[in-house]
C-alpha cells in the first residue's frame, strides 16, 4: 500500500526521473545484493553486527520488490545475514498458489501476507507458533504496536510478525464546508443526528442526479469502524463467539445505510463514486464530489501526489462519546510449517521490521521526494519506536502545506487508538459472511435485523467449524 | 417489325440492371456499414487499453481516447522494472510446445474415435467428453502431487506435457471435422494397400488441415493467456511466462499496489500485440487450407 | 477396455480379420488419449471423489466425513442461489452468443478484402487481458457515464445500473460475454468455409430466398460444428469464472454483485481456496459434473434429430 512514485506528468520523461526509477527497481528478477546498499545508515541508530551464523536460502512468497520501501529495507537485511540468499517470487499472496504447494511439501520458507488472512492459516497449524524465533532472535514485541501484535495472536501464541500498519480517518473538501457555511468544528462524527444532519446539507442532487456526497459511509467494508462507534463489537475478543445480530451492530447498519438512503440509494451512490477520478489530479476532492468521509491513511499520500493544493483537511473519526478510533489493517511476516530455514526467516522477518530498516527506508523515500519536489507524508508503520524515530527525528520534514502536516499529526495521535478484528481462524469466511449481510441491506434484499441474524447463524457455524479443526 | 422486340428488350435490359445494381450497391452499403460498426464495437476493448498505456499516470482513467501528452515512457518503463523479454522467451516456447503436441495427440485420437469401428468406442467416447465437463478445481490438487511427486515442479513440463496425451476439446473438434469426409475415400486408399496409419497421415490430416491450424492456433493462445498453471508450477521469476509476470506486474503495480496502471496496462500490449500478429497471420492459412484441400468441392 | 477388445475376439466368419485389426488400430489411435485419462484424470477423480466425502483442509489429512459435504449442499442456499445464476447466465448466453456468432462469420465470410483484418478484429476481445477488459467494462457499462447508457439514451431510453443494481447485474455480464465470441466466430466460419459454393448456386438458380437457402443449405452443413459450439458454450458458459472474479469479486469487491453475480465457480473457488473447505468444494464440484453430465447426454440426444453428417 505505497504510493512512491508518484511521477510528475511531464518530468517523468526527463532522464533524470527516469534513472531515479530504475535505481528505485533494481529489476524485478534479480535477487537483492549487499552491494546495492546504496548510501543507508546515514542516520541509522548504531546498527547490530551482521549475522554470519545463518545461511543456506530463503523462499519467499507474497513479497515482490518495488518502491524503495521495500528495497531499502531487503537491502538492509541481506546485509544482517550476509550469507543467506534471497529468492523472491514477484507478485501479492496467492491462497491457490501457497495450498497447492503447501499441500505437496514444498512450502515457501516465509510468507507476506495481511494479518487479517494470517489467522486463518495460524488457527489451521500453516504457519508455526514464533515464541521459539522470538526467543532465539531476541525480538523486542513491545516495539510492535499493541493492536498489530494482537491481531497475529492466537491461542496465546504469535504468528506473525507485523509490517505495515494503515489508520483511518476523515478526509474533508473544505470548499464543500465553505459552500454550505460550515466549518471544520461542524465535522464531528460523534452525535450521528448532527451526522445526517452535515450529510444533508453538504450533498447536492440526488439519485441519479448526484453531484455531490455528503457524507459516504464506506460501506460495506468499514461496518466494524460503525459498530466500534456505537460501543458494540461484532465478533468476541477470543474470537469465539458471533455477535452479529446484537443491538449495536444492527442499529449501526441501519443509520450507515441510512446516509446513502438520504442521498438516494447506494446503487445511484456507487454509480456516482465508480466515476470518480480517484488517482487522478480531478479526484473527488478537488472536483468537489463529496463533503468529507473515512478513509485509509495511505490516501492522503496519494493526494499529496496528484492534488496537493485540493482544499483538503483531515480529522479523526470519533466514537459517540468523542473519542478518537481508527480500524487498523495491515500486513505481517510468517513463517509456514515445513520452512526449511525457519531461523533464517526469523532473522530476515526481525531485521526488515527493526527501527534501523524502516528508518532507512523513510530516508530514501525523503530523497526521492525531495528530488522529484513532492510532498513527503513519511512512512507508517506498525513499529511504534520506528514511527518515533522517523517522525521525531527529522527524517520527516516538516510539510509547508498546512493541510498535509495537520494530516499526518491526525494519524500520529491515532496510532494508539486503533483496533481491529480479533484473530480468529475463520477471518475470510467470516469478513465475507458479514460484508454479505451489508451487501443485502444495501441492494435493498433484507432489512437490517433479517440479513444479520441470518449472517449470525452462519458465521457462528463457520467459527465453531474453524476452532473445532484448529484445536 | 422484327427489329423492334429487339429493341425494346435492349432498352429494357440496361434499365433492369440499373435496378439490380442499385439493390446490389444499397445491400452492398448496408453490409459493409455492418461490418464496419461491429468492427468499431469488437476493437474497443483493445483500442481502450493502447489508449489508456500511453498515459500518463494521472490520466489513465479519464475516459479519453487520445492520450495528451502521449507517455511513450510507460512502455520504456515497463522493459526496465520487470525481465518481459525472458517472460516472453518462456511463453514462446512453451506455447510451441503445448500447440504441437495436443495437435497431434487429439488428430490421432479423433481418428481413432471417427474412423475405425469397434465395441465400446461410442462409450469411450462418451468418456472423452465427459472430461471436457469436469470442472478443473476437481483434479487440481492430485495432479500438482503427481507432478511434483515426478520433481517437475518449477520447470516447463507441467505446462505442456499432459497436451502429449490429447485434449477432450479438440478430439471432438478435429473428430468434428473428420466425420464430414466420404468414407469411400479411405476405402479406396484401402484397396491400394495403404496401413492406418497411412490413411491417417496421408489422407485424413491433410484433408482437415484447416482444423488442424484451428487447433495449433486455439491451443497456443489458451497456453499464451493461462494464468492458472503458471502461478501454481512456477515459483523461480525466471521461468514465469507472461501471465505469470503480467500478474506480478499488477500485484507490484495495480490495485492494492503502488497503483501505477499505466505500467499495468503497457505490460498488457505488450503481452496482447504478439497473439494479435500471430492470429492475424495464422488464420491466413485457415483460408489456404481450405482452398487446398478441395473441400470446397 | 479389455473387455471391449475381448469381446471383438469372439471368432465370426468372413469379416473377422478385417473387425479385428479395425479394432486393434483403433485402439492403438486412442491409446495416447487412454492413458493420459488414467494417469491425469481418473486417478485425480478417484482422489477428488474420496475428498468429497471427508473434511479437508489441505493442510491437515482428509478425515472421513461420510455424507455429510453432501448433506450441506442441500442446505447450503448459496448452492441454489450460485447455480441459480449459473443457469440463469447459459440460458442466455448460449442462444445468444451463438447467434452473434453467426451472424459475424457469415459477415466475415462474405468479406473479400482485408479479410484477415476484420476476422482479427473480431478475434481481438478473446485474446486482451482480462485484467483490463474488466477495468473497461466497468467504465463502458456504467450507469451515469459509461458509453452504453449513453448510447440508450440517443434513444430516449433511461440505462439500467448495469454495474450497481442486482437485477441488472446478470445482464450486464451477459453484454460483456458477447464480446468474446471471437473463438466461436473461427469455428463457424471453418465450417461456412466447408460449404460447398454449388449448392448455393444451385439454389439460387432454383430461384429459393435468402432465407430458405440459410435453413436449408447453411444450417444443415454446419450442423455439427454448431452442435460442438453449442455443447462446449453450455459446458463453459455453466464454469464462467474469470471475468466476472476480475469484475467483482477481486480485489475491487462490488457490492452489487455479491448475491446476483455469485456465480456456481465463484462460489466453489471460495468454498476451496478462500475458506479452505476442500472436502465441500470437492462435494460442489462433483454436484456440477453430474448436472453438465445429464445436460450433455439430453444435447447428445436430442441432437441426432438436427445434425447432419455427409460421412455417415
Amino acid at each position: 500500500m505505497q504510493f512512491s512514485k508518484w511521477l510528475k506528468p511531464v518530468a517523468v520523461a526527463s532522464t533524470a526521473a527516469l534513472a531515479l526509477l530504475v535505481f528505485a527497481a533494481p529489476g524485478m528478477a534479480q535477487d537483492a545484493t549487499p552491494e546495492a546498499t546504496s548510501d543507508m545508515g546515514m542516520m541509522m541508530m548504531e546498527a547490530p553486527a551482521p549475522n554470519t551464523d545463518l545461511s543456506g536460502e530463503l523462499n519467499f512468497m507474497g513479497f515482490g520488490l518495488g518502491d524503495e520501501i521495500a528495497t531499502t529495507r531487503v537491502d538492509y537485511a541481506q546485509a544482517q545475514l550476509p550469507n543467506v540468499t534471497l529468492h523472491f517470487s514477484e507478485g501479492g499472496f496467492d491462497a491457490q498458489q501457497f495450498l497447492t504447494a503447501f499441500a505437496s511439501g514444498n512450502p515457501p520458507d516465509i510468507v507476506y501476507i495481511s494479518q487479517q488472512t494470517l489467522g486463518t492459516y495460524a488457527a489451521n497449524d500453516t504457519f508455526m507458533p514464533l515464541d521459539q524465533c522470538i526467543a532465539d532472535q531476541d525480538i523486542d514485541m513491545s516495539q510492535y504496536r499493541d493492536v498489530a501484535v494482537n491481531q497475529v495472536t492466537i491461542n496465546g501464541s504469535v504468528y506473525g510478525i507485523p509490517e505495515f500498519y494503515n489508520s483511518l480517518m476523515l478526509i474533508i473538501n473544505t470548499k464543500a464546508l465553505d459552500d454550505a457555511g460550515l466549518t471544520l468544528d461542524d465535522v464531528d462524527t460523534s452525535d450521528w443526528n448532527h451526522l445526517a444532519e452535515l450529510n444533508q446539507q453538504l450533498t447536492v442532487g440526488n439519485g441519479n442526479s448526484l453531484t455531490r456526497m455528503g457524507f459516504d459511509a464506506k460501506l460495506p467494508e468499514f461496518l466494524p469502524l460503525w459498530v466500534r462507534a456505537n460501543g458494540g463489537q461484532m465478533l468476541s475478543d477470543d474470537g469465539k463467539t458471533a455477535m452479529l445480530n446484537s443491538p449495536e451492530v444492527v442499529q449501526a447498519l441501519e443509520f450507515a445505510v441510512s446516509i446513502y438512503d438520504e442521498q438516494g440509494g447506494f446503487a445511484a451512490m456507487k454509480a456516482f463514486r465508480d466515476t470518480w477520478d480517484f488517482f487522478g489530479s480531478n479526484n473527488q476532492v478537488p472536483a468537489d464530489q463529496i463533503g468529507f468521509w473515512p478513509m485509509e491513511q495511505w490516501y492522503m499520500n496519494v493526494l499529496a501526489g496528484v492534488s496537493p493544493d485540493a482544499p483538503v483537511a483531515f480529522k479523526p473519526f470519533t466514537d459517540k462519546d468523542g473519542n478518537p478510533i481508527s480500524y487498523v489493517t495491515g500486513s505481517a511476516w510468517a513463517i509456514p510449517v515445513g520452512s526449511k530455514n525457519p531461523e533464517a526467516a526469523c532473522a530476515f522477518a526481525k531485521a526488515m521490521t527493526s527501527v534501523n530498516a524502516w528508518v532507512a527506508a523513510a530516508e530514501a523515500r525523503a530523497e526521492k521526494r525531495a528530488a522529484d519536489g513532492s510532498i513527503n507524508t513519511g512512512v507508517f508503520t506498525g513499529n511504534r519506536l520506528a514511527d518515533e524515530a522517523i517522525f521525531g527525528g527529522g527524517i520527516v520534514a516538516p510539510i509547508d502545506n498546512q493541510a498535509f502536516q495537520q494530516g499526518v499529526d491526525v494519524i500520529l495521535s491515532l496510532q494508539d487508538h486503533g483496533f481491529a478484528m480479533p484473530a480468529n481462524p475463520a477471518g475470510t469466511e467470516f469478513q465475507q459472511i458479514w460484508q454479505d449481510a451489508v451487501n443485502r441491506v444495501l441492494n435493498g434484499e433484507q432489512t437490517a435485523q433479517e440479513s444479520l441474524d441470518q449472517a449470525q447463524q452462519e458465521a457462528q457455524t463457520a467459527l465453531d467449524a474453524a476452532w473445532g479443526q484448529s484445536s | 417489325m422484327s427489329v423492334m422486340p429487339s429493341q425494346l428488350a435492349r432498352e429494357r435490359q440496361p434499365s433492369r440492371r440499373d435496378s439490380i445494381q442499385w439493390g446490389k450497391v444499397i445491400r452492398r452499403a448496408l453490409f459493409i456499414a455492418l461490418l464496419i460498426l461491429f468492427t468499431i464495437i469488437f476493437m474497443v476493448p483493445f483500442l481502450w487499453l493502447l489508449s489508456a498505456s500511453l498515459k500518463v499516470r494521472a490520466d489513465v482513467f479519464n475516459n479519453t481516447w487520445i492520450p495528451d501528452p502521449i507517455a511513450w515512457e510507460n512502455y520504456v518503463n515497463v522493459w526496465q522494472v520487470t525481465p518481459m523479454l525472458t517472460w516472453f522467451k518462456n511463453s514462446v516456447l512453451v506455447g510451441i510446445l503445448a500447440a504441437a503436441a495436443v495437435t497431434i495427440s487429439s488428430a490421432a485420437v479423433a481418428f481413432g474415435f471417427s474412423y475405425f469401428k469397434f465395441r465400446g468406442r461410442d462409450f469411450l467416447f462418451g468418456i472423452v467428453l465427459a472430461t471436457m465437463m469436469l470442472p478443473g478445481v476437481v483434479t487440481m490438487i492430485p495432479v500438482y502431487l503427481i507432478w511434483n511427486a515426478l520433481g517437475q515442479v518449477n520447470t516447463f513440463t507441467p505446462l505442456w506435457a499432459m497436451n502429449l496425451f490429447g485434449s477432450a476439446f479438440y478430439i471432438f473438434l478435429i473428430r468434428q471435422f473428420y466425420l464430414t469426409l466420404p468414407r469411400e475415400l479411405f476405402e479406396a486408399a484401402r484397396v491400394d494397400g495403404a496401413n492406418y496409419f497411412r490413411m491417417w497421415w496421408n489422407i485424413a490430416l491433410p484433408l482437415t488441415r484447416t482444423a488442424l491450424i484451428v487447433v495449433f492456433v486455439f491451443e497456443f493462445k489458451a497456453s499464451w493467456t493461462d494464468l492458472l498453471k503458471p502461478l501454481i508450477y512456477l515459483q523461480n521469476s525466471a521461468l514465469y511466462t507472461l501471465p505469470r509476470g503480467l500478474k506480478a506486474v499488477l500485484d507490484q503495480f495495480g490495485q492494492g499496489g503502488e497503483m501505477q496502471w499505466e505500467i499495468v496496462l503497457a505490460a498488457s500490449v505488450i503481452v496482447t500485440v504478439p497473439m494479435i500478429i500471430i492470429f492475424f497471420f495464422g488464420q491466413r492459412y485457415f483460408m489456404e487450407g481450405i482452398a487446398t484441400t478441395g473441400l470446397k468441392g | 477396455m479389455a473387455t471391449a477388445a475381448q469381446e471383438m475376439d469372439r471368432p465370426r466368419k468372413g469379416r473377422s480379420n478385417i473387425q479385428r485389426s479395425e479394432t486393434l488400430a483403433g485402439l492403438a489411435f486412442i491409446s495416447p488419449w487412454f492413458i493420459g485419462f488414467l494417469i491425469f484424470t481418473a486417478g485425480p477423480m478417484v482422489i477428488s471423489l474420496a475428498l468429497s466425502v471427508s473434511d479437508y483442509d489441505v493442510i491437515h489429512p482428509p478425515q472421513f466425513s461420510g455424507l455429510a459435504n453432501y448433506q450441506q449442499l442441500l442446505t447450503d442456499p448459496r448452492i441454489g442461489l450460485s447455480l441459480g445464476n449459473s443457469f440463469y447466465y447459459a440460458l442466455l448466453h448460449v442462444p445468444l452468443s451463438i447467434i452473434m456468432a453467426l451472424v459475424l462469420a457469415m459477415i466475415l465470410h462474405r468479406v473479400g478484402k482485408a479479410a484477415g483484418f476484420f476476422r482479427t478484429a473480431f478475434y481481438l476481445p478473446t485474446i486482451t487481458p482480462a485484467v483490463a477488459v474488466g477495468t473497461l467494462f466497468l467504465w463502458l457499462l456504467n450507469p451515469r457515464v459509461g458509453l452504453v447508457n449513453k448510447g440508450l439514451a440517443l434513444f430516449g431510453i433511461v440505462g439500467p445500473g448495469w454495474t450497481t443494481d442486482p437485477t441488472w447485474i446478470k445482464p450486464g455480464i451477459i453484454l460483456m460475454s458477447l464480446w468474446s465470441v471471437g473463438g466461436t466466430v473461427i469455428l463457424l466460419l471453418a465450417a461456412l468455409q466447408g460449404v460447398p459454393e454449388q449448392l448455393y448456386e444451385a439454389a439460387n438458380i432454383d430461384g429459393a430466398s435468402g432465407w430458405t437457402q440459410f435453413t436449408k443449405i447453411t444450417v444443415p452443413l454446419i450442423s455439427g460444428t454448431l452442435f460442438f459450439v453449442l455443447i462446449v458454450n453450455t459446458i463453459g458458459s455453466l464454469q464462467i469464472f474469470t471475468e466476472v472474479y476480475t469484475m467483482y469479486f477481486g480485489k475491487q469487491q462490488s457490492g452489487a454483485a455479491s448475491s446476483s453475480g455469485l456465480f456456481y465457480n465463484i462460489y466453489l473457488f471460495r468454498q476451496a481456496f478462500e475458506f479452505l473447505h476442500m472436502g465441500y468444494a470437492s462435494a460442489m464440484a462433483w454436484l456440477l459434473f453430474v448436472i453438465i453430465l445429464i445436460l450433455t447426454a439430453i444435447q447428445l440426444r436430442v441432437s441426432r434429430r438436427w445434425v447432419y453428417y455427409e460421412g455417415s
